[in-house]
């Protein structure tokens, strides 16, 4: 559980980046953190991991606060995804690059578990452990830097910007992924997201901030099919969420169309109606 | 320290003298540390490198670099202390030589250090290119590869702090570690840093070219850097410094 309590955070020589938010995450949640350029996205997940401390109020992980302990000893329990790959892979190999991050915070479980639990990552990504990183494509290594943070197997993870820049596919790919660590192993996934079309696919609940205030919490449709506080936040909803808004009284039947296909079946009952 | 290397804009005479003037002074500065041996104008010195960092308005920035430069040079003089074995001993191994010459090599360091740094806060990169090109005729390639490594400082510096910030979320327990077991833990980062830095230098030279860098030629550039009363004063203040240097 993840408890954010009044929490403030001003870089140096500048105005407050968050400002007095409180939030609280439950187990095995996924969320997504929404807001335009320099709403304060980025800084409240850092401020959760504990890589910056808040000037003013408390984070809590599992009732512990984050200051009494450092980012590194975290590491087991909370996986951060960059939006930039390249600043965590190290490595050589894909493989060595995959044991790294099992040797720094499960060394203790000894070095045939380890490779073990390597080569079943290996194996669950589809990398033959061989590959150099820095040769791969830019969602390649994106998806290297995930495996790597994944094998460790934390309870939380952090994921900021995970899909910028890559193909339909290879977000796809990583998201995919990611969700069945959510569904199945009950990760609780903090994801901070420009692309409204994956936060509508994915996660489940949504914060939307601005100016480094929390605008709201709630439900994602609920959120996106908020006019006026979609306006607010300067955030685009999904394109189907904007049709169904849109199209406004009649299409009631199709509650929320979130794919093309919902909202064909919206339109013809509409138009049948119609007519 | 992201922003140590960067310029603070200011109307002090300082920014307002020419920017061959300041890479002059700083070059003066520089050989008079080394010619002179004498401590009292070594620290003499110093003080200059201070003065002119308050006069040009930016104490902080000019105490967080002396600071910078203070640890460097305390790890500098105990190594002297402890390798120069001639002279006098005054205490367990250390000698009077070692202590004179720990001192020498220490504040040299600072001298010299610190002028070249408190050049990049006082000067728009850009004029230190224009003026290189149109003053000393250096080709621009050269001047703008030099402006290039300068502004690019800041930038590895920011992608190294985002690199141990990385490594400390997977575990690395850079937040924890010290000294040189911290700089073990620095140099495997060193691929990712070099990699990303090849990336930036790629990029940086197909914009360069696509904007017609070739093109470029000494008259280019609109702005024109003459020089002025400041100008002589800082050239007459860079001979008396040579002089007390050899005099002394």
């Amino acid at each position: 559980m993840i408890n954010l309590d009044h929490v403030s955070f001003a870089y140096p020589e500048q105005g407050p980046s968050v400002n007095d938010v409180s939030f609280r995450v439950e187990d095995g949640e996924f969320v997504a953190i929404l807001g335009a350029n320099g709403a304060g996205k980025t800084t409240t997940v850092r401020l959760i991991d504990g890589l910056i401390r808040p000037t003013a109020g408390k984070v809590e992980i599992n009732g512990t606060d984050t200051v009494t302990s450092s980012v590194s000893e975290r590491a087991r329990k909370v996986g951060f995804l960059f939006q930039n790959p390249d600043r965590q892979i190290c490595k050589n190999t894909v493989r060595e690059e995959i044991l790294f991050g099992l040797q720094t915070v499960r060394g203790d479980e000894g070095e045939e578990a380890l490779r073990a639990r390597c080569e079943e990552v290996l194996k669950d990504f589809g990398f033959s452990g061989d590959e150099e990183p820095f040769s791969l494509s830019r969602g390649q290594r994106q998806r290297v830097a995930l495996a790597s943070i994944l094998a460790v197997e934390p309870e939380i993870l952090i994921l900021d910007e995970p899909t910028t820049g890559l193909d339909y596919f290879e977000c796809c790919h990583i998201m995919d992924r990611i969700r069945r660590m959510n569904e199945e192993n009950r990760v609780t996934v903090i994801m901070v997201c420009h692309d409204m079309e994956v936060v509508l696919d994915y996660a489940k609940r949504a914060l939307v901030m601005a100016g480094g205030h929390l605008l709201a919490d709630g439900p994602v449709k609920e959120i996106f099919r908020d006019a006026a506080l979609m306006e607010k936040a300067s955030i685009l909803a999904p394109q189907m969420i904007s049709l169904s808004t849109r199209l406004g009284e009649g299409f009631e039947d199709a509650d929320s169309p979130e794919s093309v296909a919902d909202a064909v079946l919206a339109l013809r009952k509409g138009g049948a109606r119609h007519a | 320290m992201h922003n140590l290397f960067q310029y603070v804009p200011g109307n002090s005479i300082i920014h307002r003298m020419n920017p061959i003037t300041k890479i002059f002074l700083t070059i003066v500065i520089c050989i008079a540390a080394f010619v002179s041996g004498n401590l009292l104008f070594l620290a003499g010195l110093l003080a200059v490198d201070l003065l002119i960092g308050f006069i040009a308005g930016i104490p902080e920035k000019t105490l967080t670099i002396f600071k910078g430069l203070l640890k460097i040079a305390i790890f500098l003089f105990v190594l002297q202390i402890l390798l120069v074995r001639g002279g006098t001993p005054v205490f367990w191994i250390i000698t009077d030589e070692g202590l004179l010459t720990a001192a020498r090599v220490v504040l040299r360091l600072v001298i010299v250090c610190m002028p070249l740094a408190l050049v990049l806060a006082v000067t728009r990169v850009t004029d230190l290119t224009n003026s290189l090109v149109q003053v000393l005729h250096v080709p621009y390639k050269y001047a703008f590869t030099l402006s290039t490594a300068i502004r690019f400082i800041p930038q590895f510096l920011e992608e190294m702090s985002g690199i141990m910030e990385a490594q400390t979320a997977r575990g690395v327990a850079f937040d924890k570690a010290k000294g040189l077991k911290k700089f073990s833990m620095i140099l495997p980062l060193c691929a990712p840093l070099l990699i990303s830095s090849v990336r930036k230098t790629d990029l940086t030279a197909a914009a360069a070219e696509v904007r017609g860098f070739r093109l470029r030629t000494r008259q280019s550039g609109y702005k024109r850097y003459p020089f002025t009363i400041l100008d002589l004063g800082a050239a007459a203040f860079c001979l008396l410094l040579l002089a007390a240097a050899i005099l002394l």
